[in-house]
C-alpha cells in the first residue's frame, strides 16, 4: 500500500472482482479529514472528482452521488459503517468504498478503497472505467484542503 | 465573580449579544427572549464561571446553546431566501405599505443600502449548517478568537477551523454568483431596487459609491470584498442605526416567509 505525499493509486484484477486503493499522509486534525468526508452538501465544493452528493452520510443513511467517472449515472449508495474519526464504508451490491483514517503523530493517514465484484463481473469488467486518475486525484483534493483549513490562523 | 459585578459587566456587552442573537434568529422576539434568558442563566449559575474564559465569552456560550436549542428543529433557509421573500412581497401590497409608513414616519426608517447589505447577509447565512453559521458570525462579526469560539460552540479548535474555511467558501461564492453589486452577471440588484423606492430621489451610483464594498468590486479579490462585507456588518447595530425599523421589519416579513416557505 503507498503511504506518500503525492498519491498513487493501486488496482489489484481479478477474474471476479478488481480493487483500487489510495492512500495519503495528511498534515491535519483526523476531525477535520472526518468532517470534510461526511458533510455531503460541501463535497463538491473541495473534491473535484464529485459532480454532487445529496443526502445524509450517517449509520444507515443513503446518499446519491455523481461522479465525474461517469456523469450520467447517479449512484445510489447505502452507508454500511460509520466509525467517527476512524472508518466510513458505503456501497451498494456491485461493491463497497471504504474510507480509513489512522492518526499519525502529524496528521493522519487516509486509505480509500473500492472493491467492485460479483459472479457476473467478467462479463462487464471492460465497461467499467479505471479508478485510478479519479482515487488520486480525491486524495489530492481532501489533503490540499484539510492541510489548508489545518494551516489557517485568522 | 459576584452577582453584583454580572449586571453592570452583563450591560457593556448586551447589546451585542441581541444583534448576535437576532442575526441568528431572525426574529426580534427571539433575540430579546432569549438575551433575558441569558441572564437568568447566567445568575443562576454564576457559581459555575470559573474565569477560564472572560465572562462575555461564557455569557455568549449560554446564549449560543440557548439559540441552537430553539434553532435545531427549524429547517435551513435556502440561499435563495432573497429571490423568494421578494417574490412573495411583491403579492404582498401591505409588506409596502408597511414599510413606507415606517420610512415616513419612525426616527429609525431612514434606507440605506449598506443596511440592507447586512440583512441580505442576515438571511443568506440562513443557509449554512448551524455550527458553521454560529462560528462565522462570532469570528467575522463578533471578533472572538478561534479559542474562544470553541470554548463558546464546545468544539474543537480544529472543528472551528473547519466551520470557518467552509462557511467563508461557501459565503463568498454565494455572493461571487449573486450579489450585482460585487458581480457585473450577479442575479440580485434588491438593496439598489428598494432604494428607488424608498429614497426616489437619490441616485443608486452615487450611495454606492460611498460603499467599499462596491466601490472596489472590480480591483479586490472575493476574500477581501467578503471582508468588506463583514466590515459593513461588524459597523453596523441592527437595533440602534438610523434605519433599524425598516430593516427589522424587513427581516420579520422574510422570517414569516420563510416559515410559510419551509412549512414549519
Amino acid at each position: 500500500m503507498n503511504q506518500q505525499t503525492n498519491p498513487k493509486a493501486v488496482t489489484e484484477k481479478r477474474m471476479f472482482s478488481r480493487e483500487t486503493t489510495v492512500s495519503v499522509n495528511i498534515e491535519a486534525d483526523p476531525s477535520i479529514v472526518w468532517a470534510l468526508l461526511t458533510h455531503a452538501s460541501d463535497i463538491p465544493r473541495w473534491n473535484s472528482t464529485v459532480v454532487s452528493l445529496t443526502g445524509e452520510i450517517r449509520e444507515g443513511g443513503a446518499i446519491e452521488l455523481k461522479s465525474t467517472l461517469d456523469e450520467k449515472r447517479v449512484f445510489k449508495l447505502k452507508v454500511k459503517e460509520f466509525v467517527p474519526e476512524k472508518r466510513l464504508v458505503w456501497g451498494d451490491g456491485m461493491g463497497n468504498r471504504v474510507y480509513s483514517l489512522d492518526k499519525k503523530s502529524n496528521g493522519v493517514l487516509f486509505s480509500m478503497s473500492e472493491k467492485i465484484g460479483g459472479p457476473l463481473f467478467p462479463l462487464f469488467a471492460k465497461m467499467i472505467p479505471s479508478f485510478d486518475r479519479s482515487f488520486e486525484q480525491f486524495a489530492a483534493d481532501l489533503k490540499k484542503e484539510a492541510e489548508t483549513i489545518q494551516g489557517s490562523k485568522k | 465573580m459576584t452577582t453584583d459585578k454580572l449586571t453592570p459587566e452583563f450591560e457593556i456587552f448586551q447589546g451585542e449579544l441581541k444583534s448576535f442573537i437576532v442575526r441568528m434568529t431572525a426574529s426580534v422576539q427571539d433575540a430579546e427572549d432569549i438575551v433575558q434568558e441569558t441572564y437568568i442563566k447566567a445568575h443562576a449559575k454564576l457559581n459555575t464561571f470559573r474565569g477560564e474564559s472572560s465572562l462575555k465569552t461564557w455569557v455568549f456560550s449560554i446564549a449560543s446553546n440557548l439559540a441552537r436549542d430553539l434553532l435545531r428543529s427549524k429547517k435551513r433557509w435556502p440561499e435563495t431566501v432573497t429571490d423568494i421573500c421578494r417574490e412573495e412581497s411583491l403579492g404582498n401590497p401591505q409588506f409596502f405599505q408597511e414599510a413606507l409608513q415606517i420610512r415616513q414616519t419612525s426616527p429609525q426608517g431612514n434606507f440605506e443600502i449598506k443596511e440592507h447589505i447586512a440583512l441580505c447577509f442576515t438571511c443568506v447565512s440562513k443557509s449554512l449548517p448551524l455550527e458553521q453559521q454560529l462560528a462565522l458570525l462570532l469570528k467575522e462579526v463578533y471578533g472572538f478568537s478561534m479559542k474562544e469560539i470553541a470554548s463558546i460552540l464546545n468544539q474543537t479548535e480544529a472543528m472551528v477551523k473547519y466551520y470557518l474555511h467552509t462557511s467563508r467558501s461557501r459565503m463568498i461564492e454565494v455572493f461571487d454568483q449573486r450579489c450585482s453589486l460585487i458581480n457585473k452577471q450577479g442575479i440580485c440588484h434588491q438593496c439598489t431596487e428598494l432604494n428607488g423606492i424608498f429614497n426616489p430621489k437619490q441616485k443608486a451610483q452615487e450611495e454606492l459609491v460611498k460603499i467599499e464594498m462596491a466601490k472596489d468590486a472590480e480591483n479586490k479579490s472575493k476574500e477581501e470584498l467578503f471582508a468588506l462585507r463583514m466590515k459593513i456588518l461588524q459597523e453596523l447595530d441592527p437595533f440602534e442605526s438610523g434605519a433599524a425599523e425598516l430593516q427589522l421589519h424587513h427581516l420579520e416579513y422574510n422570517r414569516q416567509v420563510m416559515e410559510k416557505y419551509l412549512g414549519e
